[in-house]
């Protein structure tokens, strides 16, 4: 049988020196960040119940979960997402908290990708979950703090924010199958002009499917509401949008200027958000890296009615363009040991060196000459002999 | 500002692509004469281009090191996932069908089917959409053989002229979806450099009509 040892799942990798410092370097600064907001750590456990991610609601497909079995044939899954956990955790160990809560992880999430893609199954994240609070004060605090965490790890970044209820109150009011309204709204997602074209001509041209047709389209700054609102009739989504606008004025006090965008055509995970959504992007990332927005539905599952929102950060892959700009860790002094009579008398000079500031390492070779030899391949200037 | 990167697809579509750009008033002389280069500037250096295999155009795209991309609507349904379609460049047109042995009757009875194709996904969802089960059998080469020497029951092929069919005794029995070429952009890049990308997508499609 051939033994996979030297290798690592597909999807994984082990992260070395330079790639933890940058992956601590980062998460350093987003948790600055919460923790000035008044956000406060949960850990959840890696593994969860299949059936807490088995609906609609959770916008993860069952094949994208790695599944087992625990000793009585239940089916558990690494957790592909920390927000389910943390609404059960909260509607269960929570109930008698004074609400709305702040909390925020730090965790990996596991998905298994479509293999051959380059896309990682394991995945850092950070994120924050302000539950027990709707309205304008509570979006606009959540957004706030993810424009604030992606200042302080980037100056290259733009945030989109759209409502999943425009999209959602036009299809309400559009006259064709769900699974017709499906395909729509991945076309819009794609922004899939030609095939969105294609499915509307075939539905009897209506205001609506006039407002549809134009909604990938519209993305950028204001000018988007003033076009919007001309061609958008539905009284549900008027209303989604004027909050939306409202949001978006607010923001500008901000004056990030281009760096926040609307996108009325945000419409993904459309069972799982009721509200506004965002996303964020860095310069030189190719997919998004922050993903969030108001899922009030999600404690429908545990049959209590809270308002929830959130948003998680892919720390992976903005530590991979942090770490370029760290140094690598090579101490200053090596000390070395004559003598086994010496060794504890090294170690505790070596801890003299480090309580003042130095950067000092024992040296754990027995040889002096390989341990010169040691030192002078990493490049530590100082060689300290203890002993005679 | 670094140049927007455009990924082509080798071949035909490249050069039709290069037509549309020329049309445009870019000037594309670099490519023309390319040698061995890979990444090749065009215009005022506002982009550069890069020709690839089709399904790598779609890689190289959702992967963001290129913006923008321009490939067969085939590809993206066989290969495609996550980016933005923004437009039909109208060219490269054929379809995508399924075919058997003329007078044979394809919907008879109620044995499984089995499919040669090329593209395994798209005939997949083709008949998992008529909630048909089949066996697909992945082939390389002419895919037009597999019903004659009784591989399979029938094909899944991309349809130009049909005159392949016609030599070999097979005829289309039914339209799976049409095709042609897409301009596709990465999803980050049209957000970080929208104004750049709208402008060539407005020209782009100011000369296709």
């Amino acid at each position: 049988m051939k033994r996979n040892l030297k290798i690592t799942p597909e999807g994984t990798k082990d992260y070395l020196f330079k790639e933890c410092t940058a992956v601590n370097y980062v998460c350093r600064k987003i948790q600055t960040v919460f923790e000035n907001h008044q956000f406060h750590q949960v850990f959840t456990p890696t593994f969860e119940y299949f059936d807490l991610f088995a609906n609609d609601a959770s916008g993860i497909t069952a094949e994208s979960m790695f599944k087992t079995t625990d000793n009585k044939g239940r089916i558990i899954v690494a957790r592909p997402d920390s927000t389910l956990p943390i609404a059960r955790m909260v509607s269960t160990r929570l109930q008698n908290e004074i609400l709305p809560v702040r909390l925020f992880y730090k965790q990996n999430v596991f998905r298994n990708n479509p293999s051959l893609t380059g896309r990682s199954n394991e995945i850092m994240q950070m994120g924050v979950e302000l539950i027990g609070s709707k309205g304008k004060r509570a979006d606009l605090e959540v957004i706030t703090t993810a424009i604030q965490s992606m200042q302080a790890i980037s100056n290259d970044f733009r945030i989109e924010i759209g409502h999943s209820m425009l999209f959602n109150a036009l299809a309400d009011s559009l006259k064709a199958s769900d699974d017709v309204k499906e395909n729509i709204r991945v076309y819009i997602e794609n922004k899939n002009y030609s095939a969105l074209n294609n499915v509307l001509d075939n539905l009897q041209q209506d205001e609506t499917v006039k407002a549809i047709r134009k909604l990938p389209s519209l993305f950028g700054s204001d000018e988007v509401f003033e076009k919007a609102s001309q061609i958008i009739k539905c009284e549900e989504a008027l209303k989604a949008l004027e909050y939306l606008k409202d949001l978006y004025n607010e923001l500008e006090s901000l004056t990030l200027g281009e760096k926040i965008i609307v996108d009325l055509g945000l419409v993904q995970r459309n069972d799982y958000y009721s509200g506004i959504i965002f996303t964020g992007y860095v310069q030189g990332y190719g997919d998004a890296i922050l993903s969030g927005g108001r899922y009030d539905k999600i404690f429908d599952i545990f049959d209590c009615s809270m308002g929830a929102s959130g948003f998680a950060i892919n720390i992976n892959h903005i530590a991979e363009q942090a770490k370029d700009k760290e140094k690598t860790n090579i101490p200053d002094v090596l000390v070395f040991a004559k003598n086994d009579c010496d060794i504890m008398k090294a170690i505790s000079y070596t801890n003299e060196l480090v309580n003042k500031g130095i950067k000092a390492q024992f040296s754990d070779l027995s040889d002096e000459s390989d341990a010169r030899e040691f030192a002078q391949k990493l490049g530590i200037a100082e060689f300290d002999v203890i002993g005679e | 500002m670094k140049p927007l990167r455009i990924a082509l697809t080798k071949g035909r579509l490249e050069k039709s692509t290069i037509e549309l750009f020329e049309k445009i008033g870019y000037n594309c002389d670099e490519v023309h004469n390319k040698g061995r280069k890979l990444i090749l500037p065009i215009g005022n250096n506002d982009f550069e281009v890069v020709l690839a295999k089709a399904a790598d155009v779609i890689t190289y795209v959702e992967s963001g090191v290129c913006d923008l991309g321009v490939v067969g609507k085939d590809t993206i349904l066989e290969n495609g996932t996550s980016f933005y379609e923004l437009l039909d460049l109208g060219f490269g047109k054929c379809k995508f069908a399924l075919a058997c042995k003329k007078d044979y009757d394809f919907y008879h009875g109620y044995g499984t089917k089995t499919i040669a194709t090329k593209y395994p996904n798209v005939t997949r969802n083709f008949f998992e959409n008529k909630n048909m089960d089949v066996r697909v059998i992945k082939i390389e080469g002419s895919v037009e053989l597999a019903p004659l020497v009784g591989l399979a029951d029938g094909i899944v092929d991309i349809v130009e002229t049909g005159s392949t069919l016609k030599a070999n005794n097979l005829e289309v029995i039914e339209d799976v979806t049409n095709i042609s070429a897409r301009l596709i952009a990465n999803i980050a890049s049209l957000k970080l450099r929208k104004k750049e990308i709208e402008e060539l997508e407005r020209k782009l499609e100011a000369a296709i009509e």
